[in-house]
């Protein structure tokens, strides 16, 4: 999806796609089933279970091809045009195959004045893709994504709806990508506030034991 | 009674109101994009913006603050509301942008934000001329804007379905059009994709956007987004008239506006009816006109060749006095008049031949429980209502085919079409017709044809499904002067478009062709049968007279809206 000169350029989505799995793959399993069904009890309407069930489609299907999509908007009992609305509004949410690591650069506002845009173009230049693309090996697909909550450590970057790599930095970016491509994902990093800094090593989380704490640098470091 | 101060100015109101719809409702204008009175309110658009404040309470004894002049104290919400949302409670002071600055400031600002990526193409935009957008950025808007950025570009002329049109870019997200299918119409098929300055509304993939209701999202997109892929660029709307009249798709009567330029109807669009059709119409409707622009006869003929009027009128009636009256078949139409229709009975009982039959058109399953019947023809309930009974094609077939019948006069129908004539039958039969269109089967072998005004021609009344009697009004002219016309053309059309007196009249287009009004009573005053009407107001006005299941349908008060009708058969 590439930028044109000018602006930007929002493209049609493919409004007659071909499908991508067969009659007999496109179906949930009973225990699948259950699960949806016990989505949609959890709400007053069953509206509120497409979330869910767009997430657990997309961890069995690898993506949300519109005809998942229509799948779970079935399953669920909802219009199919609501549930391609959700999906489209989330970048979590794959519409398209995309490589084994997705890669979400935050441009939102935070991310942005830190550099952001900065953290993006170097990504696609040191990878030969566009956002929105994915690499002919297939390890990794970038995507331009809003506001993730991390603003406090801007810039930072999403690995596929995993871990953020925070306060980015080329050189983050140049080891991220080469432990990426021997397999090795980053760990979650709690980011520690000041008050917490000399408590529990900074770290709030209570899976302690499975995350890495992360000092606040300086800031002028960080801005550089 | 509970009170609200707007601007200054008390009102009382009842129940529970929505401010934004009181405040249209007595006349105080807001500016506003999402709201729509039939759907739910997301107040999305935050361009209905007000201050609003309520009487203070002490927290202890619930007693209202006063201050020292022993006025209320008011306490103001910290920020703007939106007024589509808020209910008005008693006491409720508000300040719209004619008494805040705040409030006029914060609906500037919000028309910069809705422009930042609009793309003001208004010069080349169906919309412009009756575009909310470009009213109210008109009167409430910024003068420029700050954001001299490149904008954002959408995908532009999208067929979302065979009927509407998308222009993503012009799209203010208001999202009426995507309520308007989960809400009304039920169909489900638009939603809003993707976020923030990338989204606009789309069928999801695989689907189109092509409900028999879909066009209705035309009218209340708030932007040039939605337009008709039938009517897009075709004519811009100040050049066009548009006169209050009902369809005749069906036999809903739903209410309408007829768009004309040029003496050419170019589209038709919904006219606020709540016992009717609410405030939609559909797609049949509105793609019904072609008919009243195309294959329109060339004027009267005699035997195939032309004619003047006198002399097919002469013809007409030399033929009606040719033969025996009890072998003549009469016509009536459910797609004329109610006046037109009566005429013809009278001409019949006058002539002492048997009382005019009607052809009824039913398309079983095609209806809905919504705006669109099996009825195909829109007057069967006025035929009915006036005695006449539905023609049997066979019957009547057998008839003409042993001689029993020698003429057939047809008032806007085509016989041959229903199965009542056909062709070989009409060397043996004389045919007087009164056709709309020239693909009129009947037309052929037709001794007299005798061109009739179509719906958007005539003044005239027609009965609904539901026993509404409705009024249609001219939306066009017809060649030759008719006072009657041209005057309720006047009164039908503020701008007097088209008529003799406006500047926009011009001779194109214009149809040889008359109302059954006018040519019954001609035909009639050639066999010395006494048919004098000053028009068809005294018509109707005979008709609901005397007529039981007519009482109280005169035009007076019929107006813009109807009268509904005692059902058929009712005690009276
Ligand atoms: S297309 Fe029109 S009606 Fe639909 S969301 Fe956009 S502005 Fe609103
Ligand atoms: S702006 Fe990037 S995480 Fe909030
Ligand atoms: S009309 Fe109130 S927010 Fe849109």
């Amino acid at each position: 999806m590439a930028e044109s000169g000018h602006g930007k350029v929002v493209k049609l989505p493919d409004r007659d796609p071909k499908p991508a799995f067969s009659k007999e793959d496109l179906v949930f399993a009973s225990e699948e089933k259950k699960r949806i069904a016990g989505f949609v009890e959890e709400y007053e309407k069953p509206d509120g279970a497409i979330m869910k069930a767009l997430w657990l489609a997309q961890e069995k299907f690898g993506f949300l091809h519109p005809d998942v999509i229509q799948l779970v908007a079935d399953e669920v009992g909802i219009p199919y045009a609501q549930a391609y609305g959700v999906a489209t509004f989330y970048t979590q949410y794959y519409k398209n195959k995309t490589g084994k690591y997705v890669l979400d650069v935050c441009t939102c506002f935070s991310c942005q004045v830190c550099g952001g845009y900065d953290i993006l173009h170097y990504l696609e230049e040191k990878l030969e893709i566009h956002k929105g693309e994915t690499t002919d090996d297939g390890l990794f697909t970038i995507q331009e994504v809003e506001c993730l909550g991390a603003c406090g450590s801007a810039p930072m970057l999403q690995v596929t709806n995993g871990p953020y790599v925070h306060h980015l930095t080329r050189e983050k970016v140049d080891a991220l990508v080469d432990a990426l491509q021997n397999g090795q994902m980053p760990s979650f990093t709690s980011i520690t506030l000041p008050q917490d800094e000399d408590e529990m090593g900074g770290n709030r989380r209570t899976d302690v034991d499975k995350t890495e704490a992360y000092r606040t640098p300086p800031v002028a470091e960080t801005v550089e | 009674m509970p009170k609200v101060r707007i601007d200054n100015e008390t009102y009382e109101f009842e129940g529970r109101p929505k401010l934004l719809q009181f405040c249209l409702d007595i006349g105080v204008e807001l500016p506003h994009f999402c709201y729509h009175p039939s759907m739910s309110v997301p107040a999305n658009c935050r361009q209905c913006l007000v201050r609003v404040g309520t009487p203070a309470r002490d927290r202890g004894t619930g007693e209202m603050q006063v201050d020292e002049a022993g006025n209320p104290v008011i306490q103001y919400f910290p920020k703007l509301q939106t007024s589509c949302s808020l209910e008005i409670t008693d006491g409720m002071v508000v300040e719209t942008h004619r008494s805040s600055e705040e409030v006029a400031g914060a609906q500037k600002d919000n028309l910069e934000f809705l422009l930042i990526n609009h793309p003001l193409d208004c010069p080349i935009c169906d919309q412009a001329g009756h575009c909310p957008l470009q009213i109210q950025a008109y009167k409430y808007g910024p003068e420029g804007s700050r954001f001299e950025f490149d904008k954002v570009h959408k995908p532009k002329h999208i067929r979302l379905g065979p009927r509407v049109v998308l222009d993503g870019e012009r799209c203010i997200n208001c999202t009426r059009c995507t309520r308007y299918t989960s809400e009304v119409s039920g169909s489900h098929q638009l939603t809003i994709i993707e976020r923030g300055v990338r989204n606009y509304p789309m069928t999801p993939p695989g689907t189109e956007f092509d409900e028999p209701y879909s066009m209705n999202v035309i009218d209340i997109c708030p932007v040039g987004a939605l337009t008709s892929a039938d009517f897009r660029f075709k004519a811009r709307i100040w050049e066009m008239s548009k006169t209050p009249s009902i369809t005749v798709a069906n036999a809903k009567g739903s209410n309408c506006y007829y768009w004309v330029k040029d003496n050419l109807v170019m589209k038709v669009t919904p006219r606020q009816n709540m016992d009717v059709n609410e405030y939609w119409l559909a797609d049949e409707d509105r793609l019904d006109y072609e008919r009243f622009n195309k294959d329109r006869p060339a004027g009267p003929m005699i035997n195939g060749s032309a004619a003047g009027w006198d002399a097919a009128y002469g013809e007409a009636a030399r033929l009606l006095s040719s033969v025996d009256p009890s072998e003549v078949l009469f016509i009536g139409s459910p797609f004329a008049t109610v006046e037109d229709n009566y005429l013809l009975t009278k001409l019949a009982d006058s002539l002492g031949s048997p009382a005019p039959q009607y052809i009824r058109h039913v398309e079983i399953g095609k209806g809905d429980d919504w705006l669109i019947t099996d009825e195909k023809a829109p007057n069967h309930q006025g035929c009915e209502r006036l005695g006449m009974s539905e023609i049997d094609a066979e019957i009547a077939a057998a008839r003409i085919q042993t001689g029993e019948i020698k003429l057939v006069y047809v008032l806007e129908e085509d016989p041959v079409v229903a199965g009542v004539l056909s062709a070989s039958d009409m060397d043996a039969v004389k045919v007087i017709l009164h056709p709309y269109n020239v693909t009129n089967e009947t037309l052929h072998g037709a001794n007299v044809v005798l061109p009739a005004a179509t719906i958007v021609e005539t003044v005239g009344t027609f009965v609904n499904i539901d026993g509404h009697a409705q009024r249609v009004r001219p939306a066009k002219a017809i060649r030759g002067v008719n006072r009657t016309l041209v005057m309720e053309m006047g009164e039908s059309r503020a701008d007097r478009h088209g008529t003799p007196f406006d500047r926009w009249h011009n001779e194109t287009n214009l149809v040889d062709c008359q109302p059954g009004w006018v040519s019954l009573p001609e035909v009639a005053e050639r066999l010395d049968i006494e048919m004098a009407y000053k028009g068809p107001r005294q018509v109707m006005e005979e008709v609901a007279g005397t007529v039981d299941a007519f009482q109280g349908a005169t035009y007076e008060a019929m107006g813009l809206e109807g009268v509904r009708l005692m059902e058929i058969g009712a005690a009276v």
